[in-house]
């Protein structure tokens, strides 16, 4: 895992503390029932806040699961 | 993920940046493992009008961040409606509210996501009808104050931009509702369960986050939500204030030594640019109007001391210190004098000192005690001193009581002078003493009985220190018997002193009373005024026995010393009929007062 997924992975354990880390990489707002429009928009902003991006209000729409995060993430970064 | 230092903790002196969000949850998840399985003890309602999102969260960890460790909850209303949000908070299990208030819980069109026009109609209207919904808002908060204590933030963000002016000239809309708010909270100040949260100071970055005012119903930016709820968290859980202050004279309460360029020549005055010292002198001066004990302990002859004190220009009254320890010896020796008159433990006191030697002495003799360097004649060191002092022994109410120490402390010493003969029968009945037991103050608005459980350390039952919402709760209990002793005599009143909590204890048709909370002040020590309040109870509740919740603890001494005589030490349990064989005639006229 690179540093950027690191850093991925460790804003979600914040965000969902009861959420085992091995299942982190798999977690999606379908598959994490924790994961509610509160729960999404604070997922959002700490990962912001980390990489200092903004995302768009659009993004608050696509970006529902690990993956697509840390994709745009690195997309960003880039 | 970046390791920061942690930048924010309540009470700090320093300024401080605003947590992060991510450093909020790592706080709330700490929180949550170290508090595992133990059902939430403090609940907190969060009153608003938009969606609660990160405020709730960086409140959550602020209520995480308090010691000891405790399991927290934050709760939550719904969205738009912070009138009836203030209702569901009255009637929730929380045991404190923190209130924010935006434009446009005063006037939906003052927020983003209203349509109702900033035309001149529509501005005429919103200037109308304010003060009523401000009216609304206040008897909201009184009523959740009857309950908890509340915290109230006024309007943060700016007004979307809808006076005529440029945003560097105020508008008249704008300071007209400002008035109203301003109005509206001072009001609300006038609640004691009520504190105003100051203004989180401007750090120049935007509080307003329109992105996500649109798109979730948050206006805040992260940053400002935090500097919001540390806000909010420290105008609500504020740290014991002090009781005392020990200052140093030399190069502290005024400029130079006194003992070597003369009492004429030492100097705080501005003409002399002194005036930090002249500041200093203030400071004491309002600390000791409120009820802040004044000593001195000083590295001088106790006569050159005292004469210096008696300098009619001084910016204070120097009357209001007492003691004043003048010498050659360790300050530590001195200092331990001033907290046997004043009999308070080292923790209530702030020793402010210019010599860091005798700081370090006295708090390495004192480790509890709060030594602050007088930081000579610079201004901005000693304004941030001031400052400090402010924090230390602010409180959110003050009480008679708090008028009263000082004097009470003298009279207390004047008794100790008078020797073995002070716990005499002859001498307690000659102070022409009455104890008011008033059992009709037990209101959680009281919040000098609060204070004195919170407080007192001698005579304790057990220690237990008790939250403002739980307080509430304690006596919203069916049965429940609350009562608060106040005493004077001859050398005067010494205010509610008492504090004495009692439930029906089950299983023995209330003969039993089980006393949850006793507390006597220290300047009450040695008038027998504890047995006046046994006697009470015993005799109104007509109970045949009491059960004491008592707990030693590390300084109880005196609560143990007073149920060893009458018998109640090791079992702590006391027959009426044995207390009426011990008590012996009670000294003092004693006044009832019932609802």
């Amino acid at each position: 895992m690179n540093a950027i997924e690191n850093r991925v992975t460790q804003c979600f354990a914040n965000v969902f503390p009861g959420l085992p880390p091995g299942q982190i990489p798999d977690a999606s707002t379908d598959t994490l029932e924790a994961w509610d429009s509160v729960a999404h928009i604070t997922l959002l902003t700490v990962v912001s806040e980390e990489f200092g991006i903004e995302f768009e209000p659009q993004d608050y729409v696509d970006l529902i699961s690990y993956p697509e995060i840390l994709k745009a993430v690195k997309d960003r970064l880039a | 993920m970046a390791q920061r230092v942690r930048r924010f903790r309540l009470w700090d002196y320093e300024t401080v940046l605003p947590m992060t969000l991510n450093e909020a949850l790592v706080l709330i998840r700490t929180n949550l493992v170290q508090t595992k399985g133990i059902a939430p003890e403090r609940v907190l309602f969060l009153v608003c009008g938009f969606q609660p999102l990160h405020l709730a969260t960086f409140l959550r960890a602020c209520q995480a961040e308090r010691e000891p460790p405790s399991p927290s909850e934050v709760l939550t209303g719904l969205y738009g409606d912070i009138s009836g949000n203030l209702d569901r908070a009255a009637d929730s299990a929380a045991t404190a509210a923190a209130v924010a208030i935006e434009w446009n819980d005063i006037d939906p069109r003052l927020g983003l996501r209203a349509g109702g026009g900033w035309g001149s109609t529509a501005k005429k209207d919103i200037l109308a009808s304010a003060p009523g919904r401000l009216k609304l808002l206040a008897d909201g908060i009184g009523k959740l104050a009857k309950r908890m204590p509340v915290a109230v933030l006024g309007p943060t963000l700016p007004l979307p931009p809808i006076d005529n002016t440029v945003r560097a000239q105020a508008g008249l809309l704008q300071l007209e509702l400002q008035h109203h708010v301003a109005a509206f909270l001072l009001e609300a100040a006038g609640n004691p369960g009520v504190r105003i949260a100051q203004p989180p100071s401007a750090s120049g970055d935007p509080e307003i986050d329109p992105k996500m005012e649109l798109l979730a119903g948050f206006p805040y930016t992260v940053k400002h939500a935090a500097a919001v709820a540390q806000s909010l968290a420290s105008a609500l859980w504020q740290a014991t204030p002090r009781k005392g202050l020990i200052t140093d004279l030399d190069d502290t309460l005024w400029a130079g030594i006194v003992g070597e360029i003369g009492l004429g020549a030492v100097t705080w005055s501005h003409e002399n640019h002194a005036q930090p010292h002249g500041l200093y002198q203030q400071m004491l001066g309002h600390l000791a109007d409120c009820g802040v004990l004044l000593g001195v302990v000083s590295k001088n002859e106790q006569s050159v001391a005292q004469e210096a004190l008696a300098r009619t220009d001084l910016l204070f009254d120097a009357s209001t210190v007492f003691p004043v320890m003048a010498g050659w010896g360790a300050k530590s020796k001195a200092v331990a004098e001033v907290l046997r008159v004043w009999n308070i433990g080292a923790d209530s006191v702030v020793f402010v000192d210019d010599n860091q030697m005798e700081l370090d002495e006295v708090g390495q003799t004192f480790p509890g005690m709060t030594c602050l360097r007088y930081p000579g004649n610079d201004a901005a060191r000693v304004w941030q001193l001031l400052g400090q002092l402010r924090d230390l022994f602010g409180k959110p109410v003050l009480t008679e009581e708090d008028r009263l120490r000082r004097e009470s402390i003298r009279a207390a010493e004047v008794m100790r002078d008078s020797g073995e003969a002070a716990g005499s029968p002859e001498f307690l009945r000659g102070l022409a003493g009455t104890v008011t037991l008033d059992y009709a103050r037990g209101s959680g608005g009281d919040s000098r009985a609060l204070e004195l459980i919170n407080k007192t350390n001698q005579f304790n039952l057990n220690g237990l220190r008790v939250g403002e919402g739980d307080w509430h709760r304690l006596l919203e209990q069916p049965g429940t018997l609350a009562v608060t002793a106040s005493y004077r005599d001859k050398f005067g009143p010494l205010g509610r002193i008492g504090v004495l909590v009692a439930e029906p204890a089950g299983g023995n048709g209330g003969a039993m009373l089980r006393v949850s909370h006793w507390v006597l002040s220290c300047r009450a020590f040695s008038r027998r005024i504890e047995h006046h309040m046994l006697d009470s109870l015993l005799r109104r509740s007509g109970a045949e026995e009491i059960e004491f919740a008592f707990t030693q603890t590390e300084r109880n001494q005196p609560l143990q010393e007073f149920l060893g005589r009458i018998g109640a030490r090791e079992s702590g349990r006391l027959r009426a009929s044995h207390f009426r064989d011990v008590c012996g005639p009670l000294p003092h006229q004693m006044d009832e007062v019932t609802l």
